[in-house]
């Protein structure tokens, strides 16, 4: 048990290293993030569409949009370890002592480190542009902490989907294929109320929401009250989507 | 003598239909630098990676000092360590990063995690590249970096699958250089794959030839050698068909050991070449086989090779090195 938490350190640890040499991803990844709260938040918000309460529209959605950058991140992530297949790397890395399970989830947990610093990236921006966060530090690093446990269950996921891939080609595709559906079906955009009675089912079912929900809860509104709920919800995703892609790792490596 | 590879009968099939492995015995005595030769496709990495617990065996046993490959995987990898074909180190943080993250994989503890760092890079030679980015390495540093990756545990053996693929003749020679020396300071097993006969040749002490998943021939190079016997005339033949009663009517000449047909070429072993060639071209023109280059040789292992395996090694090799130099390019 010691080993298996070791390995996930240094998994995350080997993330931080990566940072430090080279950022020049996350900064071209927050161009899309920035466009969201910069052109589609104010525009909206002028057309007064969408009731979102006492909350502007570009504060409403700005959770929304840093959940959606840092997930589209490490579904794009979860892929990249498969493609790490064709390398040596993991080749070498189940040769050593860690246990696989280890490898991946530690693995999976290293995008969240990535997730973070994606989303602080975008903190800036939406000051300027007006977005008032909740004055608690406290809260701030909560939601980071919240961010970065989600991040390992999206990489999770797209380890566990890459892991039936025969090719490189088709895994492109896939990262679309999976972000959008959860991020239009979730209330990263717009409240659930407003959805057909069948999204909404959806959406309760659907981790972003959860995720979204417990960000603006602690980022946006400081209204706190379904943030068990919403934790609940991402401890059982994290374990569900680990051990999916724990079980079909194997597939991957042979 | 202790053992350190055992391998009993062992089958690998892919997929219920490529039978990569076709039973396979082999022994690989401890302390020694043994080399797996053979053309791509002959079931060398899927040996290496049964014997390194990555895959199951479809039916047969295999053994890495007395531990069971299969049933005691976790065991084994305390022991061994393991460089694949494919480029295995991460290019976006440098070369002591690297061994820094293996080194806390392993286990190595804090206050000695430096200094074993320290002297794997200063035996392959990378201590004053060690802090650049792996990103700026030539093929040979890269190599030099997994190789020295591979120190860190002092394994108790040592699986490289073709441990030069791609590098010059100067980066191929540092690197054995390296490694035989860590190898005689440490005593460690060095179980390696190749498709390179002078490889094999120069560095090994024991051979094995691998064809078609099967082991063919064991033996040091010497002996491989010595096995095929005598010296070798090679005739390159001018658009000459040659009938099997023509092979059989050379074979019975005095003098005349053995006979190989390759294409166009016409391998003929004998005792002593000066003494038997004069003799073997009368004989030729009297039967119409023209031949347009003779050329005599001593048996090199891609003679042993072409005996044993039926073919030669050269040629299917270098069509593999260069899809398997692309895809290294393509990934790294």
């Amino acid at each position: 048990m010691r080993e298996a938490l070791r390995t996930m350190l240094v998994m995350i640890e080997l993330e931080l290293r990566r940072l430090r040499h080279d950022r020049t991803e996350l900064y071209f990844r927050a161009v899309q993030p920035i466009l969201w709260i910069v052109v589609f938040g104010p525009v909206m918000s002028s057309a007064r569409a969408i009731n979102t309460g006492d909350i502007p529209y570009t504060d409403f959605i700005t959770p929304g949009v840093m959940i959606q950058s840092t997930t589209f991140l490490c579904i794009f992530y979860g892929l990249m370890m498969v493609w790490e297949r064709d390398s040596g790397i993991l080749k070498k890395l189940l040769v050593t002592p860690a246990s696989r399970y280890a490898t991946v989830v530690g693995r999976s947990m290293a995008s969240g480190i990535r997730a973070i610093f994606q989303a602080l990236i975008i903190v800036p921006v939406a000051l300027i542009m007006g977005v008032r966060f909740v004055p608690n530090a406290g809260y701030f690093a909560l939601a980071m902490v919240i961010i970065f446990f989600a991040s390992g269950g999206f990489a999770a996921i797209s380890i566990f989907v890459a892991s039936f891939m025969k090719t490189r080609e088709r895994f492109m595709g896939i990262g679309q294929a999976i972000i959008m559906p959860l991020f239009f079906a979730s209330n990263a955009l717009y409240p659930v109320q407003m959805m057909p009675p069948a999204l909404q089912y959806f959406s309760a079912v659907n981790p972003m929401s959860y995720v979204v929900d417990a960000v603006r809860g602690l980022l946006i509104t400081a209204d706190l009250s379904n943030l068990l709920i919403d934790v609940a919800a991402i401890a059982v995703f994290d374990v569900v989507m680990f051990a999916l892609a724990s079980v079909n790792f194997k597939r991957i490596i042979e | 003598m202790e053992v350190a590879v055992d391998v009993r009968n062992l089958v690998k099939v892919y997929e219920g239909k490529t039978r990569a492995l076709d039973g396979v015995d082999l022994k690989v005595e401890a302390g020694k630098v043994f080399a797996l030769l053979g053309p791509n496709g002959a079931g060398k990495t899927t040996l290496i990676r049964i014997l390194t617990t990555q895959l199951r065996p479809t039916s047969g046993e295999a053994y890495v000092f007395g531990l069971n490959v299969a049933r005691e995987g976790s065991k084994v990898r305390r022991l061994i360590s393991y460089v694949p074909q494919e480029m295995s180190v991460w290019v976006d943080v440098s070369g002591y990063e690297n061994l820094l993250v293996y080194a806390k994989i392993f286990g190595i503890p804090s206050q000695e995690r430096k200094k074993t760092i320290n002297e794997a890079l200063e035996s392959m030679g990378m201590d004053e590249v060690a802090n650049n980015l792996v990103g700026t390495y030539s093929g040979g540093m890269v190599r030099r970096l997994e190789i020295a990756c591979a120190m860190l545990i002092k394994p108790r053996i040592m699986f490289l699958d073709e441990p030069t693929i791609g590098l010059d003749p100067s980066a191929k020679k540092v690197v054995w250089e390296r490694l035989t020396s860590f190898k005689k300071e440490y005593g460690v097993t060095v179980f390696f794959n190749t498709h390179y006969m002078d490889e094999a040749d120069l560095y090994s002490d024991e051979i094995a030839i691998i064809n078609r998943g099967k082991i063919v021939k064991l033996g040091s190079a010497e002996e491989l050698k010595h096995s095929i016997g005598g010296e070798i005339i090679l005739f390159s033949l001018e658009n000459t068909k040659v009938t099997e009663e023509f092979l059989q009517k050379i074979k019975g000449l005095n003098q005349v050991k053995d006979v190989i047909v390759n294409d166009s070429e016409l391998s003929v072993l004998v005792e002593e070449a000066e003494t038997a060639l004069p003799h073997l071209m009368d004989f030729l023109r009297n039967n119409g086989v023209l031949a347009s280059k003779i050329s005599m040789t001593k048996p090199t292992l891609d003679d042993v090779f072409l005996k044993y395996a039926g073919t030669r090694l050269e040629a299917s090799g270098r069509l593999a090195e260069v899809t398997s130099v692309r895809r290294m390019i393509r990934r790294g």
